[in-house]
């Protein structure tokens, strides 16, 4: 359905482009404003909470702007939704902006898939790149500088936590806020004392998944100061390698002590700790409007809070990703200036209009909405926002990002070796050599 | 003169009729293999062309690890459902066979229904009575093992699982080829035999087991070529994993071509799963014919 409303829109924007070629044209100046609408083809991979924000903030866009109109589609997250990109964008198919995550860049990047976005383009939109988080904004550039996406938000795995586990303990401060936690030891006993205080499986991720294993091992290594993928290409260089093995161990440990669950999906993950089962969570952002929905329904039976994860290692630092705006390059046709222009403005206005999106749990990457006064009072994304400047980006690699084969990695041998079935050592040594056979 | 211009005529209705299959052939098939033959010797991203490099991806292909693991476990699941879901739909159809009416109907659909199914549905169903935490089946498991096993994340369970799945899903097929194989068997043999007799095993290894080969050897290649080819269920059960012990060739194709943009080398992966296939069931199909004529 929706290539055919493309073809034919297609078509008639090429009869109209003969018109408006011909002298006739100046004849029919009556129809020019039904020439000046700029129809926005829009794909994005946003489900559940995060897709029912998007939607509304495009509506708003739609009504307060006569002249442009988004033309959204939803497509499926991962791998689909980056194939489909591709493909329809080398046959001139492709939307007019699509939604792109940055941890995905160098893949986009070597696909020529991704248009550059100009100083002038930026002028447009009313935007500067001084405005964005310099971790973004950098996630966003190729080798050579040039930006390639506007960076949308910044979204990272925080840590959830239950109060009733932990009241009248040293974890919990005069406001009832999570203290006291500077490094594994403290994180283990607090487990351990809400393991003694009735909880099931004190911290919940998704054990049994690739995004939950993934970004779990990620942080742990980054905080030890490991790099995963080094800009040369090599995969766990140096003392990375025993980094690496630690941070496998220690997630280990937690599954021999019973303190994490066992092969948990990511939906039966988050349902321990929205049931009350688990003290904490290790999740990304996203799931900051499931609490609250819970919340104010009167359905969730404790309280609650969310912070930048602790400093369990050497440093303080957490995997973060960044959801951005991309043009794509469309092979055999050039955007016509006034629709570059059109979906320029679209940007800017989605950037000044982040506070809504910030609702879905995520930090804008846009200094001035995310220093706001209304983002100050927004909880728990202020509390935890201080991470936006230390935040990890995933390697700047081919084989690295959202549903790249690091992530198949942790589903395919991170995972079942922090359940037993293989050494630290020994999944680490399969994941290097993993890695390093899918790059050539 | 009138006979010359009739074959003319024959001939050209023949061609005529012919030559929309042939079209079509040539459109959906033998195009996009000569295309494939030639993007395997190219580094081309999934779409668009580009450089030749001669034999580049065979050589990386014949020394990456990935490929020798998924070649091993591609033998495995063969292994593991060729000769199995042949037996079971024997077995099945033999005994299908002594009903009569509508039971007989009655009991064929039950086991055909599964194969009415589309694998997506299939997985799903088996994934749910699997499941670590909430399965069905896991009662029945800890009866045998002591504990809940999960299935798809356990490396030595992971591909008889799948293999059980695969056999409970197409196995209906078989039997009613097997089904027909019997119908076709004339009575007046067993009655003979039976006048002279033979017992019931005899009866089977004299009789029905010789008459039924052609089926058996077509079922069984049948059965090869589509295991060989094993994708789906691989891909919404366990995704390769874990540590690549169901990791298949197919699955590599796809992971190169769509994930990583690698045209060129998925091609060539493609390819020589492809003479694979050929080489095995045209090996396989000469080795049950001598079988076959021995009988």
């Amino acid at each position: 359905m929706e290539n055919v409303a493309r073809c034919k829109e297609g078509k008639s924007m090429k009869i109209k482009a003969l018109v408006t070629a011909s002298a006739i044209a100046a004849a029919l100046g009556a129809m020019s404003p039904a020439w000046a609408q700029q129809t926005v083809t829009w794909w994005d991979f946003f489900s559940g909470g995060d897709g029912v924000r998007m939607k509304a903030l495009i509506e708003e866009f739609n009504a307060e702007h006569p002249d442009i109109q988004i033309k959204g589609t939803t497509l499926e997250w991962g791998v689909p939704f980056y194939s489909k990109v591709r493909t329809s964008a080398a046959v001139g198919q492709g939307p007019d902006v699509m939604t792109y995550h940055l941890s995905r860049m160098p893949l986009g990047l070597s696909e020529g898939v991704l248009s550059p976005i100009t100083e002038e383009d930026l002028q447009t939109a009313g935007l500067n790149e001084e405005d964005f988080f310099a971790t973004a904004l950098d996630a966003a550039r190729d080798s050579e500088g040039q930006l390639h996406a506007v960076p949308f938000d910044i979204h990272s795995l925080v840590l959830y936590y239950n109060k009733s586990y932990l009241e009248g303990s040293r974890f919990l401060d005069d406001e009832g806020k999570l203290t006291g936690i500077e490094s594994v030891a403290d994180f283990e006993e607090a487990m351990q004392l809400a393991a003694e205080n009735g909880s099931e499986t004190p911290v919940t991720y998704a054990t049994g998944d690739d995004g939950g294993t993934y970004r779990v091992f990620y942080t742990l290594l980054a905080q030890q100061g490991g790099t995963l993928i080094s800009e040369d290409g090599e995969v766990l260089p140096g003392d990375s390698t025993d980094k690496a093995v630690k941070a496998v161990e220690i997630m280990t440990k937690w599954h021999e002590e019973g303190w994490q669950p066992e092969q948990a999906l990511y939906e039966a993950s988050v349902a321990l700790f929205t049931s009350g089962k688990s003290a904490f969570q290790l999740n990304g952002v996203w799931e900051v409007p499931t609490m609250k929905d819970l919340e104010e329904g009167g359905k969730l039976g404790f309280e609650w809070g969310a912070v930048e994860v602790p400093k369990l290692m050497d440093s303080q630092t957490t995997w973060a990703d960044s959801h951005a705006f991309a043009i794509p390059h469309q092979e055999g046709t050039e955007m016509p200036p006034e629709k570059r222009e059109a979906v320029m403005t679209v940007i800017g206005w989605m950037e000044k209009h982040a506070i809504a999106w910030a609702e879905a749990g995520h930090i804008p990457a846009y200094k001035p909405v995310a220093e706001s006064e209304e983002f100050a009072t927004m909880q728990p994304n202020a509390t935890y926002a201080t991470l936006a400047d230390r935040a990890t980006y995933d390697p700047r690699s081919e084989v690295a990002g959202v549903a790249s084969p690091a992530y198949d990695a942790a589903e395919n041998i991170i995972s079942p070796a922090i359940h037993g079935y293989m050494s630290p050592e020994e999944a680490v040594e399969q994941v290097k050599s993993e890695l390093q056979s899918r790059m050539n | 003169m009138a006979m010359i211009r009739n074959k003319a005529r024959h001939r050209l209705v023949a061609v005529s009729l012919i030559l929309p299959y042939v079209a079509i052939f040539a459109l959906v098939f033998a195009y996009p293999v000569i295309e494939v033959v030639r993007m395997s010797f190219t580094n081309a991203p999934l779409i668009g062309g580009g450089e030749w490099i001669g034999l580049g991806n065979y050589i990386r292909l014949f020394s990456d690890k990935l490929f020798y693991t998924s070649v091993v476990n591609n033998g495995y699941f063969v292994l593991l459902t060729v000769i199995p879901t042949t037996v079971i739909a024997l077995a099945i159809a033999l005994a299908v066979n002594r009903l009569s009416g509508r039971m007989q109907a009655l009991v064929l659909v039950m086991f055909f229904t599964p194969y009415v199914l589309p694998v997506s549905v299939v997985t799903q169903i088996w994934a749910w009575m699997l499941d670590f935490q909430f399965g069905i089946l896991q009662p029945v498991i800890e009866f045998f093992t002591g504990k809940p096993v999960p299935v798809f994340k356990n490396p030595n369970w992971v591909m008889p699982t799948v293999a059980t799945v695969t056999i409970w899903w197409t196995n209906g097929f078989n039997v009613l080829l097997f089904l027909a194989g019997l119908r076709n068997i004339p009575t007046e043999l067993y009655e003979a035999a039976a006048l002279d007799g033979a017992t019931r095993r005899q009866l089977f290894w004299r009789i029905t087991w010789p008459l039924l080969w052609p089926v058996t050897a077509l079922v069984l290649t049948l059965q090869l070529i589509l295991q060989l080819k094993i994708f789906d269920q691989i891909y919404l059960l366990s995704q390769g994993g874990p540590f690549n012990s169901s990791y298949v060739l197919l699955l590599m194709v796809y992971r190169e071509a769509f994930q990583l943009n690698h045209g060129g080398y998925a091609a060539a992966i493609s390819l020589v799963l492809f003479l694979l296939i050929v080489v095995i069931s045209v090996l396989q199909f000469q080795i049950l014919r001598i079988g076959g004529k021995g009988k």
